[in-house]
This record gives C-alpha cells, sequence and structure tokens, in this order.
C-alpha cells in the first residue's frame, strides 16, 4: 500500500498566476479523480508530481520518497501521460514503446519484447506494432500514450486529460485497463469529464484557481447534497432576472429550454423541484460559487 | 484575377520587413568595395574604373549568389503561406483561376525577389557620388554612368536568374511544401554554380563551362577575359554571343520547371500517399496477463539506455529527408568533382590518395558544418517538437545519456559521410586502375582532422541549443560562431590558433613526408578543442533543459541544487585537464615560438625602410667565395650550419663596417675577426661591427658563421616546411645572414606604404643602354654576389641522402649519420640548394654529365622521362647555345608544400606534386614533364650562365628564353607541327588573361619588369614565332652569340638591348618590323577568316578563295588600342581533319589591305581552311581564323 502525502504545494508562475495554493491532498492505491476546470491548476499539479516542474513550497512524498528533492527516485515508479502526448513520427509502434520500456529499466530482453506485446495488445495496436507512428490516428497516438504509461512497476500512475480524442469504445477499454490496476496502485486520473470520474474513481479532488475545493469521496459529496439542489425549467429571458434571486450553479438546455439548477438549504418554491444530486451538480456548486451563468 | 493575386502579392511582400532589410543590405555591400579597397568582393579592382560596367557585373553576379540565399524565402513563401495559414482550403473554394493563382503569385514574388539586387547600383551610385565629394580614393578612377549599364544588368543577370532560380525554388515548394527542402534546392542551386567553376580550369571545356553556368557569372568571365581596361570601363554586359544563348538556355529552362510545376499544381489537397505495406493482421501468441518483470536501475541499465537514445536518434536522422538529400547532395557533388580529374596544364595528376582527400576536403566541409548546425538542433528539440519531451524526461534516466547519446549520434552521421567519402574516393582509384590505395592515410586523416574537428563543432552546437531558449536563435548563434566569429579576428589580426576552431589543424599530406611538421600541433590543438567541447557537453548536460521550459538562471539554480558530486568532479576535473592542455598549447604557440600579427609585420617592415633604408647605397663587401658544413637532422628538424664566407671589397673606397642581419628563426653567430659589434637592433637582429682596419679596394676577408635551426615544441601554424622529417629543402638564403640593406623587407603594397608615410616603391630600374649602376648586378642578386666558388660539406641521418650543388667529391658514414663532400665544378651563382630525404637515384650519363634523379621510390613512373628529358634537352642547349660546364644534372624531389621547380647549379629540386605523380601514359602530345624540366635545364644557360642587368627586361633573358629553349626541345621531337600549337594555347592564354588583370602598367616585352605574363607568356610566343619566320638557326644563333659575349662574366652585366643587337644582324630587312612590333611595342592582331570557298575544277584540282579580314593593332601600356595599317606576312593554311590534326598546304601570304581576297589551287579537298594556322601571332579571338570548306 503506497501513499502519496501532498502538503501545502504552492507555485507561482513568473505572470503572476497563482498555479497551485497551498494544495494538500493525501491518496492512496486506487483511482483518484482530479476535477476541475481548465486552467484550474490540475495539469501543474501533475506536471509537478512527475518531476517535470519545481514548487516554489510545499512538499510531496511518496512513501518514503520526496519527490520534489528526489526525483530519480520517483521517475523510477512512475507512469505518465501527459495531456499533450506525440510521438516520433519516423519510428514505429513498437520501436518506441521498446525505447521507453529500456528508459523505465526494462533491460531484459525478453522481458521487454514480452511486455511491449502485451502492452500492444491491451490497447489494440498490436497488427499496427510495424507502421511507422506517423500514419497514427490521434486516437492511436493517444493508446500508445496509454501504454507507455503502463510500462514498468509504475507505483504511481498520473494520466492528465487521457480520453480526450477517444471515441466511446476505446475510451471504455482504457477504463478497464486503469480499473485492472487500480486497486495495487495509485492512479491519478485529472479530467475535466465528471462522468470519468463517476465510474472509476473511489477518492476524488475538485481543483479551481490553484486550489483544493473537495477532496473525499465522489458519493459523499453527493451525499452532501442531498435535498439541496432544485431545478426548473425557465424561459430564456428569464435567466438573468433567475440569476439574482437565485444561486445558480448551473445551466443547459434540455429540449430547446434552459434548465436551471439553483443550491438550495431549503426548498425555493416558485415552481422548482427537487433533483436529485449527481457529481455534476456537486462540481459546479464547488466551482461556480458566484453563481455566474454559462 | 490574375492582377489580383499578383498584386496582394506585391502588397503582401512590400509590407515585411525582410525586404528593406536585404535592400539596405545589398547597399551596403556595393558601397564600401566602391569607395574603399579594404572591402572587395571576389578580388581587388584593377586597374580599370572602380564604378566600370566590368565592376558593376562582377560584383553584381557574385553578390546574386547571396541574393539567391535570401530571396527563397519570397518564393517559398508564395507558394506556402496559404498551407501555412491553413487558408488554402477556405481559398481554393473560391472561384479563384488556377493559373492566375499560380502565376500571379509567382511573378509578385519574382518581382520583390529582383529588389535587394537594385542595392547594388544605389551602392555603387551612391559611392560614386560620395566619394566625388569626400575625396576618400583617387576621383580619376570613377567615370560616367550609362543607362545601358543598370538595365543589361537587370534583364540579362538580376531578372534571368531570379527567374530561373524562382521557378525551381517555387516548384519544390509547390511539390514538397517544405521550407526545409526550399531552402536546400536553394543550397542545390549555389553548388552547380560551383561544379561549373570547376570546369572552367581547364580551357577546352570554355565553352560548356559558358553555358552550363547557370547564373552567367564564368560566362561572363569568359566573354571578358581578354577585355583591356578601357573595354571594362566603358563596355555594358551585351545581348550577343555566348552571353546570350547562355541566359536564353537557362531562362527556358526556368520556364520549363514552371510550366512543369504548374501542371502539377491542383487546388485540391496533396492526397498524402500512405506508406508502408499494409500489415496483414497475423495471428499472434496472444499475452493475455502482464508479463512478469523486473525493472533494474543500475550502471548496466545507463548503458542499454544510452545505445538505446543513440539507436532512436541515428534512425530518425537516418531517416529524415534532409538527411538524405543533404547526403546525396554531397556524394552528387563529390563524384562530379572526382570525374573532373585533378588537372595540371591539361594533364592529369594520378588519383593519389592524398589529392582525393584533398578533394573531399575542399568538396564536402560545408556540408557537414551544416549537418552538424542543423541536426544538433533538430536532436536537442526533436522530443519537444514530438510533444514525447515529458514522457521522455519523466523516466527514469540520467540527462547525461541522453546527451551524450545526442553528441555521438551527431558524430556517427559525421563518421558514415566521412566512410562513404572514403568508400567513393577508393571506388574512383580503383575505376581508375590505380591500385596504391592507402586506407591508412584515408583514416588517419579522418582521425586527426574531421573527427576531432566535427566532435568539437558538436559539442558548441549543442551547447549552443542547450543554452538557448529557441532552437533558429541558436542556429544563429552556431553560424555566427562557426563562421563569423573567425572573420572577425581576422578583421582584428588575432591571429591565434586558439581561437581558430576551423582553420585550426594544419595537416597536407605528402607521400614523402606524410602528415608534415604540422603534425605535433595538430594533435595538440585537437585535445585542445576536443576537451573543450566535452566540458561544454558537461555544462549542457547540468543545464539540460528537463521537463518545463525554464529560464537559464533557473536552470543554473536547478543545476546547483541536483548536479551530483561526481559529476561536479567530472567536470572540475576535464576544465583543469583543458586548462593544463590550454597552458601547454600557449607556452608552445605564444612564448616558446612566437609570431607578429599582420599590422606588427606591416609597422616592422615599414620602420626597417625608415631606419635602415639611408644605408642602402652603402658600399658593401661582395660575397665571393663560400665553404659550408651542414648538419641536417631530420627526425628533430633541426639544422646546423656553419660557413665560411669570403667577403671581397670590388669597390673604390674602403668599407669600415659591416650591416649584417640575421634570418628570423635561426640562433645565429657570427665571428668577424678584427671587428667589434658597435650596434644591435634585436627587431630585426641587425648589427653592425666595425672593422678594426678598414677593408681596402681588392681586399677579401673571411667571415665565419656558425648558425643553427632547433625545432622547439609546436607553433601557432603549421611551422617551417622546409625542414621536415623527409624531404627537407632550402637554400643558401634561407640560412644565411644578410649583409647589407635588404630591400625585401620593403613593404610592396602601395595603400600600405602610403599609411606609413611611404612613398609608393620604385619599379625595377629604367632600362638603358648607357652603363650605369643598375648594370652592376643582376636582378638577383643587385651586386651583392657574382660567379664565386662553393664546397659545401653536408650531413644527414642514416637513412637519407643529403645533396648539394656540384660534384660528389667523396663520402663517408660516421657516428651513425651520412657525410657527402660536394664542390662546385665551376664558378657559378650563389644560389644553392641543400636537399636530405630517403631518395632512389637514377642514373644515366651523357657525354660525361652524370643525370641523376632523386626521387621517393613511390613516384618511380615518370623517372625515365625525366632522364629523357634532361639527355634531349642537354643535347638541344649544347649544339644549339654552347658548352653545359657542369659535371651533373640533377632532379631532386621535394614535398609537395610548395608547388615548383626551380633550378640551382645542375640542380634541379622539383615538387612531387606536379610531374612526379602525372599520369603521362596516354600523352604524346602534351608532355609537361618534358616541358618543365626542358625549361629548368635551359636555366643552366639562361640564368646560371648569363643574367640580366637588374633593370627592365632582365627577365626576358632567363625565362623568355628559357620557355623558348624549352618549346625548342620538344620541337625537335615533334612531327607533326599542330602539336606545337597546343603548346603555344597556354602561353597565348596566360599573356591574354595576364594583361586583362594587370593592376599596373602592361610593358612592351624588352621593357617588363616582374610581370610573368609577359616574360613567360609573350616572350616564349614572340620568340617562337621569330624563329618560325627567320629560322631556327637564326634565332639561336644570336641568343649563343648573346651568351658568349656575356656568359660567367661579372659587371657590367647585359640587358635586352644588348641581345637585341644581336638579334637585328640575324633578321633581314624585311622582317626587321617583327623585333620592332614584337619586342619594343605591344601589337595585337585581329585577324579573321570571313568566308572559305571551294569549287572543283575540270582538271579535278580545287580552287579554293579564301576571303580574310586581318588588323594589326597596337596597344599602350593602359590598353587604349588603336589600328594601325597592315604590312605584314602571315600564314594561310588547310586542315584535313576536323581535329586540325593534319596540316595541308600551308603557304605565308603577305597582307597589306584590311581585307584580302585568296585563290590557292590545291590538289586534294580539305576539311578547314585557316588564317595563321599554327597560331604564331597574338590574336584576341583565335577561334574566328578557322573555318570549314563549302562548295561554291
Amino acid at each position: 500500500m503506497s501513499t502519496l502525502t501532498i502538503e501545502n504545494l504552492s507555485k507561482v508562475y513568473p505572470n503572476g498566476v497563482k498555479a497551485l495554493d497551498q494544495v494538500s491532498l493525501t491518496i492512496e492505491n486506487g483511482m483518484f479523480g482530479l476535477l476541475g476546470p481548465n486552467g484550474a491548476g490540475k495539469s501543474s499539479l501533475m506536471r509537478t508530481l512527475a518531476t517535470l516542474q519545481e514548487a516554489d513550497s510545499g512538499t510531496i512524498n511518496l512513501d518514503e520518497i520526496d519527490i520534489l528533492n528526489q526525483p530519480i527516485e520517483v521517475r523510477k515508479v512512475l507512469g505518465y501521460l501527459p495531456q499533450e502526448f506525440g510521438v516520433y513520427p519516423r519510428i514505429t509502434a513498437q520501436q518506441l514503446l521498446t525505447h521507453l520500456a529500456i528508459l523505465k529499466g526494462i533491460t531484459n530482453k525478453s522481458e521487454r519484447k514480452d511486455l511491449v506485446t502485451y502492452l500492444l495488445d491491451k490497447v489494440n495496436l498490436y497488427d499496427k506494432r510495424h507502421t511507422a507512428l506517423k500514419g497514427f490516428s490521434g486516437g492511436m497516438k493517444q493508446r500508445i500514450g496509454i501504454a507507455q504509461a503502463l510500462i514498468g512497476k509504475p507505483k504511481l500512475i498520473i494520466v492528465d486529460e487521457p480520453t480526450a480524442g477517444l471515441d466511446p469504445g476505446e475510451r471504455n477499454r482504457f477504463y478497464n485497463l486503469l480499473a485492472d490496476l487500480g486497486s495495487e496502485v495509485i492512479v491519478i486520473l485529472s479530467t475535466h469529464i465528471v462522468d470519468d470520474v463517476r465510474e472509476l474513481c473511489t477518492q476524488m479532488a475538485i481543483m479551481n484557481h490553484g486550489q483544493i475545493l473537495y477532496h473525499g469521496s465522489p458519493q459523499h459529496a453527493i451525499n452532501d447534497l442531498t435535498g439541496k439542489i432544485y431545478q426548473k425549467l425557465v424561459g430564456r429571458n428569464q435567466l438573468a432576472s433567475y440569476a439574482q434571486d437565485y444561486q445558480i450553479i448551473s445551466n443547459k438546455m434540455v429540449g430547446g429550454q434552459p434548465l436551471i439548477h439553483v443550491l438550495s438549504e431549503t426548498d425555493p418554491q416558485d415552481g422548482f423541484e427537487r433533483a436529485k444530486p449527481d457529481l455534476e451538480d456537486v462540481f459546479f456548486s464547488k466551482i461556480n460559487t458566484a453563481g455566474t451563468l454559462v | 484575377m490574375f492582377r489580383t493575386t499578383f498584386l496582394s502579392e506585391l502588397k503582401y511582400s512590400l509590407r515585411q520587413p525582410l525586404v528593406y532589410i536585404f535592400i539596405v543590405i545589398f547597399v551596403l555591400l556595393e558601397f564600401f568595395p566602391t569607395v574603399s579597397d579594404q572591402v572587395q568582393i571576389g578580388g581587388a579592382i584593377g586597374n580599370y574604373n572602380r564604378n566600370s560596367p566590368f565592376t558593376l557585373t562582377q560584383h553584381l553576379t557574385l553578390l546574386s549568389l547571396l541574393s539567391l540565399v535570401m530571396v527563397i524565402t519570397f518564393f517559398n513563401d508564395a507558394a506556402l503561406r496559404d498551407y501555412k495559414h491553413q487558408f488554402h482550403e477556405i481559398l481554393f473554394s473560391t472561384p479563384l483561376g488556377k493559373a492566375a493563382y499560380f502565376f500571379g503569385r509567382f511573378l509578385g514574388a519574382l518581382l520583390i525577389a529582383t529588389l535587394p539586387l537594385l542595392g547594388v547600383f544605389v551602392g555603387m551610385i551612391a559611392g560614386t557620388y560620395l566619394n566625388s565629394t569626400f575625396g576618400w580614393l583617387d576621383r580619376s578612377s570613377y567615370g560616367p554612368f550609362t543607362l545601358d549599364m543598370f538595365l543589361n544588368n537587370y534583364l540579362l543577370f538580376i531578372l534571368p536568374n531570379m527567374f530561373l532560380a524562382g521557378a525551381i525554388i517555387y516548384a519544390l515548394a509547390h511539390k514538397w511544401q517544405s521550407t526545409v527542402i526550399s531552402f536546400l534546392g536553394g543550397l542545390m542551386i549555389i553548388a552547380t554554380y560551383l561544379i561549373s567553376t570547376s570546369l572552367n580550369s581547364d580551357i577546352s571545356n570554355e565553352s560548356l563551362a559558358g553555358l552550363s553556368d547557370m547564373f552567367g557569372i564564368n560566362t561572363y568571365d569568359l566573354a571578358t577575359k581578354y577585355f583591356t581596361p578601357i573595354e571594362k570601363n566603358t563596355i555594358s554586359p551585351s545581348f550577343s554571343g555566348l552571353l546570350l544563348q547562355n541566359r536564353l538556355i537557362w531562362t527556358s529552362i526556368g520556364g520549363m520547371v514552371l510550366l512543369w510545376s504548374y501542371a502539377q499544381f491542383s487546388f485540391k489537397p496533396n492526397q498524402k500517399r500512405r506508406k508502408g505495406k499494409e500489415e496483414r493482421p497475423t495471428r499472434k501468441e496472444a499475452i493475455l496477463k502482464p508479463p512478469r518483470i523486473k525493472p533494474a536501475f543500475n550502471r548496466e541499465t545507463s548503458w542499454i539506455q544510452f545505445k538505446s537514445f543513440f539507436h532512436m536518434n541515428v534512425v530518425s536522422i537516418l531517416k529524415s529527408a534532409t538527411f538524405k538529400i543533404l547526403f546525396l547532395f554531397c556524394i552528387i557533388i563529390l563524384v562530379i568533382d572526382l570525374s573532373n580529374g585533378f588537372e595540371n596544364l591539361g594533364l592529369q595528376s594520378y588519383p593519389l590518395t592524398y589529392i582525393i582527400l584533398d578533394s573531399i576536403e575542399g568538396k564536402t566541409k560545408l556540408f557537414l558544418i551544416v549537418v552538424a548546425i542543423f541536426f544538433s538542433g533538430e536532436l536537442i528539440w526533436r522530443d519537444r517538437e514530438a510533444h514525447i519531451n515529458e514522457v521522455i524526461d519523466a523516466s527514469a534516466h540520467v540527462s547525461l545519456i541522453s546527451m551524450l547519446a545526442k553528441v555521438l549520434s551527431l558524430m556517427s552521421i559525421v563518421v558514415i559521410f566521412n566512410l562513404v567519402f572514403i568508400l567513393v574516393g577508393c571506388a574512383y582509384q580503383l575505376f581508375n586502375g590505380f591500385t596504391r590505395i592507402e586506407l591508412d592515410v584515408y583514416f588517419l586523416d579522418f582521425f586527426y582532422s574531421d573527427l576531432p574537428l566535427f566532435m568539437t563543432f558538436s559539442g558548441i552546437t549543442i551547447l549552443v541549443q542547450v543554452l538557448s531558449s529557441n532552437k533558429y536563435l541558436a542556429y544563429f548563434i552556431a553560424i555566427l560562431i562557426l563562421f563569423v566569429f573567425e572573420s572577425v579576428l581576422q578583421i582584428l589580426d588575432i591571429r591565434s590558433s586558439m581561437l581558430y576552431v576551423i582553420n585550426g589543424p594544419f595537416l597536407q599530406y605528402s607521400d614523402m613526408d606524410r602528415f608534415g611538421p604540422g603534425l605535433e600541433a595538430t594533435l595538440w590543438f585537437n585535445l585542445y578543442w576536443v576537451l573543450l567541447a566535452t566540458l561544454g557537453m558537461l555544462v549542457a548536460g547540468a543545464l539540460w533543459n528537463r521537463g518545463s521550459k525554464k529560464s537559464l538562471s533557473e536552470r543554473f539554480a536547478r543545476a546547483k541544487k541536483e548536479v551530483p558530486m561526481r559529476y561536479r568532479g567530472v567536470i572540475v576535473l576535464t576544465t583543469s585537464l583543458w586548462l593544463l592542455v590550454a597552458s601547454i598549447v600557449y607556452y608552445n604557440t605564444q612564448i616558446l615560438n612566437t609570431y607578429h600579427s599582420h599590422s606588427t609585420q606591416e609597422e616592422l617592415a615599414a620602420a626597417y625602410e625608415k631606419k635602415y633604408g639611408p644605408y642602402k647605397d652603402r658600399g658593401f663587401p661582395k660575397i665571393t667565395a663560400i665553404k659550408y658544413a651542414i648538419d641536417i637532422f631530420p627526425a628533430k628538424r633541426n639544422v646546423h650550419v656553419k660557413a665560411d664566407i669570403e667577403l671581397t671589397n670590388e669597390t673604390s673606397a674602403p668599407i669600415d663596417s659591416l650591416h649584417i642581419h640575421s634570418q628570423e628563426g635561426w640562433e645565429s653567430k657570427l665571428r668577424i675577426p678584427y671587428a667589434k659589434i658597435v650596434y644591435t637592433d634585436e627587431a630585426y637582429q641587425y648589427s653592425i661591427y666595425e672593422l678594426d682596419s678598414p677593408l681596402c679596394p681588392g681586399e677579401s676577408k673571411v667571415i665565419h658563421i656558425d648558425n643553427a635551426y632547433i625545432t622547439k615544441g609546436f607553433k601557432n601554424d603549421r611551422g617551417n616546411t622546409d625542414i621536415c622529417h623527409n624531404g627537407t629543402f632550402f637554400d643558401n638564403s634561407d640560412i644565411l645572414p644578410i649583409i647589407g640593406y635588404h630591400d625585401e623587407i620593403e613593404l610592396r603594397d602601395d595603400n600600405a606604404r602610403r599609411k606609413y608615410g611611404l612613398l609608393p616603391k620604385e619599379g625595377m630600374p629604367k632600362l638603358s643602354a648607357s652603363i650605369g649602376k643598375a648594370h652592376m648586378g643582376t636582378y638577383g642578386f643587385k651586386g651583392k654576389s657574382d660567379f664565386i666558388q662553393v664546397e659545401t660539406l653536408i650531413s644527414t641521418s642514416k637513412d637519407q641522402l643529403a645533396v648539394a650543388p656540384g660534384s660528389l667529391i667523396n663520402q663517408w658514414e660516421e657516428n651513425d649519420r651520412k657525410y657527402f663532400h660536394y664542390k662546385i665544378d665551376t664558378i657559378s651563382l650563389n644560389f644553392y640548394s641543400f636537399l636530405s630525404a630517403d631518395y632512389e637515384v637514377a642514373r644515366r650519363r651523357w657525354k660525361g654529365v652524370d643525370m641523376e634523379v632523386y626521387y621517393d621510390k613511390k613516384h618511380d613512373v615518370n623517372v625515365e622521362m625525366m632522364l629523357d628529358a634532361i639527355e634531349r634537352s642537354l643535347v638541344y642547349y649544347t649544339e644549339n647555345f654552347g658548352p653545359y660546364y657542369h659535371q651533373q644534372a640533377r632532379i631532386i624531389e621535394f614535398p609537395r608544400y610548395a608547388k615548383f621547380a626551380a633550378a640551382y647549379p645542375g640542380t634541379m629540386p622539383y615538387s612531387e606534386a606536379f610531374g612526379f605523380v602525372m599520369n603521362m601514359e596516354d600523352s604524346t602530345d602534351n608532355n609537361v614533364i618534358n616541358w618543365v624540366v626542358a625549361h629548368e635545364i635551359s636555366h643552366q644557360w639562361w640564368a646560371h650562365q648569363v643574367m640580366g642587368a637588374n633593370m627592365q627586361g632582365a627577365k626576358v633573358l632567363s625565362e623568355s628564353f628559357a620557355e623558348y629553349s624549352s618549346l625548342m626541345t620538344i620541337k625537335s621531337i615533334t612531327d607533326n607541327p599542330m602539336k606545337m600549337r597546343k603548346y603555344l594555347t597556354y602561353n597565348h592564354d596566360g599573356y591574354l588573361r595576364g594583361r586583362g588583370g594587370e593592376r599596373g602598367k602592361e610593358l612592351p616585352l624588352y621593357k617588363s619588369e616582374n610581370q610573368g605574363y609577359i616574360h613567360y607568356g609573350k616572350g616564349s610566343i614572340i620568340l617562337f614565332a621569330l624563329q618560325d619566320y627567320i629560322g631556327e638557326e637564326r634565332v639561336n644563333a644570336a641568343m649563343k652569340n648573346f651568351l658568349d659575349e656575356y656568359k660567367y662574366k661579372g659587371p657590367p652585366y647585359p640587358s635586352t638591348l644588348d641581345f637585341l643587337r644581336q638579334l637585328e644582324t640575324q633578321v633581314p630587312d624585311s622582317l626587321k618590323y617583327l623585333i620592332e612590333d614584337g619586342f619594343k611595342e605591344i601589337t595585337l592582331y585581329d585577324n579573321r577568316l570571313e568566308d572559305a570557298s571551294y569549287e572543283k575544277l575540270a582538271n579535278g584540282q580545287y580552287q579554293v578563295t579564301l576571303e580574310v579580314e586581318s588588323f594589326k593593332i597596337k596597344s599602350d601600356s593602359l590598353g587604349h588600342e588603336s589600328k594601325v595599317p597592315i604590312n605584314d606576312w602571315i600564314d594561310i593554311g588547310f586542315f584535313m581533319d576536323e581535329q586540325e590534326e593534319r596540316l595541308y598546304h600551308s603557304e605565308r601570304v603577305k597582307f597589306d589591305q584590311d581585307h584580302t581576297s585568296i585563290r590557292v589551287l590545291l590538289d586534294s579537298l580539305p576539311v578547314k581552311a585557316a588564317i595563321d594556322p599554327r597560331h604564331l601571332l597574338i590574336d584576341r579571338v583565335y577561334s574566328d581564323n578557322i573555318k570549314s570548306l563549302h562548295a561554291k
């Protein structure tokens, strides 16, 4: 059982943006979802965990490894799929994975060969193993990225927006892969897709403006909201006045008409009906505290 | 539609700053050469106007090569801009016509591309007008401008050249849609120019070279090669002849390229071809369970990671289009260069390994530098550009591993290039049936020069890439370091090789001396650079930007925190090692062996002249006899010289002091009996000795010299190439101190002289008949010695032979060394050579003369031919000019560090670079060995028996005579008179080109000064023609009579007037004009066969009618030409074959008008007719003298 402990991690970019603001988290084996809108600081956190970026203050420990000061040690047990994953165009899938396997310490040739074959098969690219990567579609490249993140014996796997560009079938396949691993290692899944977290993660955090707004299990967060979410279909021109009167956490179109969700301790009446909260409501209730319309 | 695209292209480009920057660059590039001598384009401006049409075209054509690199952008942009901005899909869906789009863009770019070069016009005009105001340079060297100067240049060069280059680049851009490929296309075009230049070096290929030059640069040079200054000042390039043909050919080629590209062009997006075979799904043994693996991180892991990195890098470079193109391109250039052979006077040299290496070095180095710069950027930024950097960076490898792998893969690319070059070289050698392939030389040369050089380059370029935050900025800095930095150093006159990365090593392989005297220095400098590069690598490894982009200071901070102690230790160790090597190099090149910067040299020379010039005319004693004792130590490259020099006062006044200065680099001890030093000047090692009692007229005194040349460590450059391990060659002027004022030290360049307040250097003393001071010395010795008696005792190591002039009267071995005692058989000039090497000797005897060739055992192929040539020369010269006074005639080989042959008394050192390595197997008609050997042997008469007084025309009496004599020996074995025409062609060409390039005044033959093109080129033609007109025996008799009058006599020495006096008695009055025209004036002919027709007569004979135009032209010394009435005898003749080898029925006809019709009855029908068929007369355009016959 591994534990990743992040304490008071802060980072301010030279342009003044606070990417990480006193972030503290404790993560244990299993799938951990990091949810946040674009620009929330998820990728900064991911990159810092992956030893690619320095922090201004704070500590990160993976068991006994001090990640900020022992980057070499953590790299030995790290699987990382960055948000933007590309490939060398002129070599084949097999060559690339073999190279990356070597970088991850798989020095035994036959082990490496088996591993690469296994992973290629897992991501359904075995048939394409001798094709130059420049001919791969975005989804195929992403699958290579997933395969490489699983190489070795990682204790910590970080996947940043992994399902972008994957079709639903590929996405399911990917999640099955992750779920297989989930119990033995720490998997941090950064995403802005609420469904991903709900389906996969036992623990999660919601992040915005560099701060952790929520940390706990998804179900617990949903439970917290039980009885506090109300919804109503409203006229398009009425939206503004509702926004003034209620704390709207989200508005979306349903059948051509705006459906608003509001957070309220008491029943607001006025035609609102109680809604069963879901993770999306949790997400919006945490990040949209100002009640802005979208 | 067309107008819209055309105008929008113009508007777009004119809004970019680039075009204006380029224009300004060209204005400046032309402005400075126009108003200053310090800045030159393609060489100095001769004795024609600084703003002449010739200057303009020359500069413009050369600069157009540079502009090409600039305008690639315009054409590439015009083709690719829409794709780059992803705008093409929108644009192509508009109702825009394909032709309007394609040609509108192109012509817009073309017009823009011609703008930068207009800056050249502006620069020249601005320079001319500003100079007329400020008078920086003499205003008389500027002339008026004419409109056609600009118009013709624009229409003949700028527009067609940009059109051609633009069409190719535009087509490439459309086809490949890659900026890289467009730029490579530009490079390729420049290389084509270089190939055409190399073709131009052989005369017979001239028209081909003229037509094959894409830019007409060589074509223009050919068209103007015989231009006189007046013509250069007034004639703009014209729409005619070879130039027009060239322009039409290449413009139509450009047009075709453009049309082809248009035909290929389509608005539909390029269907990307699917590469690689479709994989057939194979049934695999599925691995369903994750395999058991044991990741390991230890030393072995690092090694395997290194190999994997290296493999990935090399594979991706090898697969890149850039590599493939550069590689192919390099090979093509090399193969073309090799297949041209190694020409020398129309002959081929054997493809020796070192010659191939020179070719590889010369043709490919620039590309390898480009490879190093380009791929350093590719390797460093590859991960980031592929967006895989975060994965790689987050993996558990040490940064230095990946860095080392990058350097090593860059190196191995260079190795691959070189291996293939070597393979091509060997294949070429074998293909030519040459089997002495020296693989060791190929590889050693690679290890000594290219490998360390590119290790250094890779270190530098990679360090720059790592430190820089931008790939292109780093390219720019690398280019600055590798190309511009050294020019800046040169401008600043900083010469320490410790700062010159590229020009460091000084190797030149010689079959005799192997890698030569520079090897030690090269190895030290290599170590110095490689260590520095290693240091750069280590720093790059520590500052490598791993993870997200960080500023340099952040990376420093991080490195401070993270770089492990061991790594720091290695950096410290490397630094101290480098410092150690640097101080050794510094000690050797700056302290142990010193050198002067150019400005110091100039200052010293100027100060010398000011300080000691007043002693110039002071009486000094002559050297009248010398005894040498010389010990050569080849292994250490040391020489000890002891000499007893007898000095005699031949002036009419007593001499009370001796002015002596020692040679630089020699430790000199002087012992002068009964004298004391009264003055010493360390800067020139100049001493004045006061004699206890003055040396009276007629009195002699022996002084003793003990000189040593000690090679210490290594130098800042290659070092002394005279004294080497195998093939030492020096002469008395290299080793003995100089007695009296030495005018050779004086500054020669008039501008430099002006800078130091010195008057322009006087030319040779004027030719004069009345005996004066100038007659008292020869041009070679200036009265410091006449004919003297010399004896030499010379020793060398046991494995070598040492040779000095004279008969070998004794030889023995002692203390493991060889000793030789030589004594000259007859008094000779004080001009003595000393050689030592591991020689083979070939001997032959002819009438008591030992003919000997001393050669390196690898070079035996032409030795017999040399002996034949010596014998033939001795036979002809003794029969025609008089006895040979030495008992030996030796040819002695020396290493190729210098390329000449020279004549010392009875001894002719001859460079290995020509003659010994020439392929003479199937050259019957152009035998350079016969030619050169005969020339040098004839100097045993013309120079060594009689030498001209130190005045104008002096060299005619040695060089013109030698060249003539040499031609006559060849004539004596030539049965076909047409063969001599081939030899004469080189002399004609040398003369006409030489006079075109004259920076001072062209003087008539008998007054020529140090003007090789006159006394070699013109002199031999005039004398050869003369013997044809008045008879061989008469010319030879005049020369013999002249020789008999003066041979081995001291002053007064003769001048050309003394020879002409003898010559005149041999020339009939009807031909006296030949002396006047040939010797005393500058005379040219403009003969032309306008028409040649025949009629078959009833009796079977042929009536041939020739329409001949003949003009006689006199030129003044500046090239002002004027026609004079003709009244001359000129040959007409016929050829029976197309090759003009079978001359048939030649007769000499008197021409006394401009147009002459000549009828000749012939028995057979010739193919061609000619005026002056054997090319005896100097004719600016000879090719129009010959025409094929046609039926009337």
